[in-house]
């Protein structure tokens, strides 16, 4: 297993990744074409759904963004390529952790693909589990047109965890095992690392909104369409997908009108996301959900709304406690008196959070929701599944986990 | 309850127990003894009522057809009395499970006697269509213990039954006691008495692995028979069914086919069992008695074609005093001679990085 690539300067590296996914971000790209089918096949969202991802990944993928996270973590990216001179401190080099082997099977769109550009941003060779739909696989190929070392660098497979003879090798062999999973898959990966590997991991979690009574006041008519576009887009699929939103009872009954609104926002949402194909699993649990909630209204207790073809579903003040089924375009709506109350809530379910969407995430009250929530993110409402290449993924740091600092005295 | 409540619900139950004694009830005959059913659950069953009158139904508009009935999803009994009597008139109730929401509800029906005609009257279809008189050891919760077991209740009332004398319980707090059971069997062995085991698969996995782990075998007398219930959901130790019937087979010394699953829920009064077709085949299926009906409903509430896998919604006619129509996440889809049932874990995974509720159920 090569640890490092032979693929230059650091400069030269961020511009070949920058210009492949340039390619990628073009609609008619034939790669992208063919991958957006089997990406459309593998998950069973709607075409223009995907396309949404694809743009948004690729998009984001520029040499600027790139080398703006990387020197904010390394302070610059001439750090990659050698001794930097820094102020107080002794000259050092951030070179290559080694080789690096990412898992990330039963993902959504593409989510290996930043930790890959990063890793080999650093030098590193870089294995990558991939999904059927290849889209990796496809990518690295674009790598290798515009920057045949960084395509050499680049192994793609697909293998079965916990059945493939080659797996304790590439588990552990690596300096740096990143991997996508349930908490099982998770515990089992690391268990095949090496003892100091770098491991790092990315859980499976879920995101919140939470809609205070000055957003209710202030900014009530302009909030329900990007709620409805944060809980519906990937069909809920991704942690930074809205699963869950609080939004505090307010005297005039504005809580019950936003509701209202939201409907309407979801069917509209659904116009510019068509829905997919669901799995008949997740779809009949999402049914469930909801028909328990119309009971429920039935009986008095909150409401219960839906789309005529199950696509979307609106249930308020699910019962506490009660676990909810996150995505399937469930959006769970609880009314809560304050934060403590939403954070009790949270904590009842158990629910790990990621991220949290607000109306106005650049307030000091924001910043109070996501601490006491425990969020990674905070992004304003219609913004929570677009999170920038800069930013930390997880709370972790994009590129550092793939370096090993060399210090000069 | 009120003359006239007793007098609908007595004339129900007359055509309930002739349904249940007769042979098949063809599709009008259903429909129209389902919707007799409902029309009387939406005048006394007031959690029933208010649900359907919030979809639309009204004393003007009672559907007239079985698939028009509103289903009440299983997890509803854990938010309401779902009865035709108070609760406290109720003469059984039984506990549903909690698995998913961590609470469990009741299943109360008014009197039992529907109830044990209808689960006699399946079992004997299923597992005594030769009219065998039994031995049964049984392997699932002992009423004596868990009276709010309508598994236990069932196969008590089975064995007291259709027994040849007092049935064996097996199932103790740590596990099973194999001893007793081995010495019942040899027992009937001697007596040349076949038996019955009634089994939950994971009590009977449990079973086999102590057999396994002695290097021992049980095997029964000729004409013994197995009935299987119940999945692995929560479980740690999955087998595929396949496999589990292979090596009970092995061990018990029966064809497979003389393994019949049978599927139920506490909030239904009837069950499926593997039709006499299927059994011994890779696919069984499973043969609804004729008062019961599997409808395979989209999300959005609507029949599928046959042969298109959707959640399961049962009509059960036995369920006079509480809820004809009962919506599920079970999935399967309907075939010639009953129902495939595919199981609610199937398709149901999380997809991508988001969590799921059974990733918290096991956290």
């Amino acid at each position: 297993m090569p640890k490092t690539s032979s693929a230059g300067s650091a400069r030269a590296r961020l511009r070949a990744i920058a210009d492949a996914a340039a390619r990628w971000c073009a609609a008619d790209f034939p790669p992208r074409v063919r991958a957006s089918t089997a990406i459309e096949r593998r998950l069973g969202y709607s075409l223009p759904v995907v396309e949404v991802a694809l743009d948004r990944l690729f998009g984001g993928l520029t040499a600027g963004a790139l080398e703006a996270a990387i020197a904010d973590e390394l302070g610059t990216l001439d750090a990659l390529d050698g001794f930097v001179e820094r102020p107080g401190r002794p000259p050092a080099w951030a070179r290559a952790a080694g080789a690096v082997t990412i898992v990330s099977s039963d993902t959504t769109i593409g989510v290996a693909i930043p930790a890959l550009a990063f890793a080999l941003a650093a030098n590193c060779a870089v294995t990558v589990k991939d999904r059927s739909d290849d889209l990796v696989a496809a990518f690295a190929e674009t790598l290798g047109e515009e920057h045949p070392a960084l395509g050499a660098a680049t192994s793609v497979l697909r293998w079965t965890g916990g059945a493939d003879e080659r797996e304790p090798h590439l588990l552990g062999d690596a300096a740096v095992v990143v991997a996508f999973g349930s908490d099982e898959a998770l515990r089992e990966i690391r268990a095949c690392c090496a003892a100091d590997a770098t491991f790092v991991p990315f859980g499976r979690r879920a995101s919140a909104g939470y809609v205070d009574r000055a957003a209710l006041r202030d900014a009530a008519a302009t909030l329900a369409g990007p709620i409805a576009r944060d809980a519906l887009l990937y069909d809920g699929d991704g942690c930074l997908s809205l699963h869950l939103l609080y939004v505090e009872r307010a005297p005039d009954g504005a809580h019950e009108r936003l509701i209202d609104a939201l409907a309407t926002a979801c069917a509209d949402a659904l116009v510019e996301f068509p829905p997919g194909t669901r799995p008949p699993g997740r779809a009949a649990r999402a049914q469930a959900f909801a028909t328990i909630g119309a009971f429920r209204a039935a009986h008095g207790h909150g409401r219960s709304l839906r789309a005529a073809d199950g696509a979307w579903s609106i249930v308020t003040d699910p019962p506490r406690g009660q676990p909810l089924p996150f995505g399937a375009g469930v959006l769970p709506v609880v009314f809560v008196d304050g934060l403590d109350d939403a954070a009790a809530d949270l904590r009842e379910r158990g629910i790990p959070l990621q991220a949290l969407g607000v109306a106005d995430p650049g307030t000091a009250d924001a910043q109070r929701f996501a601490e006491r929530f425990g969020a990674v993110r905070i992004a304003a409402f219609g913004r929570l599944q677009d999170p920038p290449l800069s930013g930390r993924h997880g709370g972790r740091a994009r590129i550092a986990d793939f370096v090993r600092w060399v210090d000069r005295a | 309850m009120s003359g006239a409540y007793r007098a609908q619900a007595d004339a129900l139950d007359a055509r309930i127990r002739g349904a249940i004694a007769g042979g098949a009830l063809d599709a009008a005959a259903f429909d129209n003894l389902a919707c007799a059913i409902f029309a009387h659950q939406f005048r006394w069953n007031a959690a029933y009522a208010a649900y359907a009158r919030s979809l639309g139904v009204d004393e003007t508009c009672l559907p007239r057809t079985a698939t028009a009935i509103p289903a009440v999803p299983a997890a509803a009994f854990k938010e309401a009395p779902l009865c035709t009597v108070p609760p406290g008139e109720a003469a059984v109730w039984f506990e549903t499970s909690g698995t998913t929401q961590g609470r469990s509800g009741r299943h109360y029906l008014e009197s039992p006697a529907l109830y044990e005609a209808a689960l006699l009257a399946g079992f004997d279809r299923a597992l005594l269509a030769d009219g065998a008189r039994l031995r049964y050891a049984l392997l699932v919760p002992d009423p004596r213990e868990r009276p709010h077991s309508s598994l236990g209740y069932m196969l008590a009332t089975v064995a007291r039954e259709r027994g040849d004398g007092p049935p064996g319980w097996y199932l103790r707090a740590n596990g099973i006691d194999l001893r007793a059971l081995e010495t019942d069997v040899a027992r009937a062995r001697a007596d040349g008495v076949a038996i019955c085991i009634a089994t939950t698969a994971f009590a009977l996995v449990a079973l086999l692995d102590e057999l396994a782990l002695l290097g021992s075998a049980l095997p029964l007398p000729p004409g013994s028979r197995v009935m299987e219930t119940g999945g692995f959901k929560g479980r740690t130790r999955v087998l595929s069914r396949e496999e589990l019937y292979r090596r009970a087979a092995a061990a018990f010394g029966i064809d497979e086919a003389a393994i019949v699953a049978e599927y139920g829920m506490t909030e239904l009064s009837s069950q499926y069992y593997d039709s006499h077709a299927s059994r011994g085949t890779a696919r069984r299926v499973k043969e609804p008695v004729p008062w019961l009906r599997p409808i395979v409903v989209d999300p959005a509430g609507r029949p599928v074609p046959d042969g298109v896998v959707g959640a399961i919604r049962h009509l059960d006619c036995a369920n006079r005093s509480s809820v004809v129509a009962i919506e599920t996440e079970d999935l399967g889809a309907i075939v010639p001679g009953g129902l495939v049932l595919l199981g609610r874990e199937e398709g149901a995974a999380a997809r991508g990085c988001s969590l799921d509720a059974e990733d918290l159920i096991r956290r």
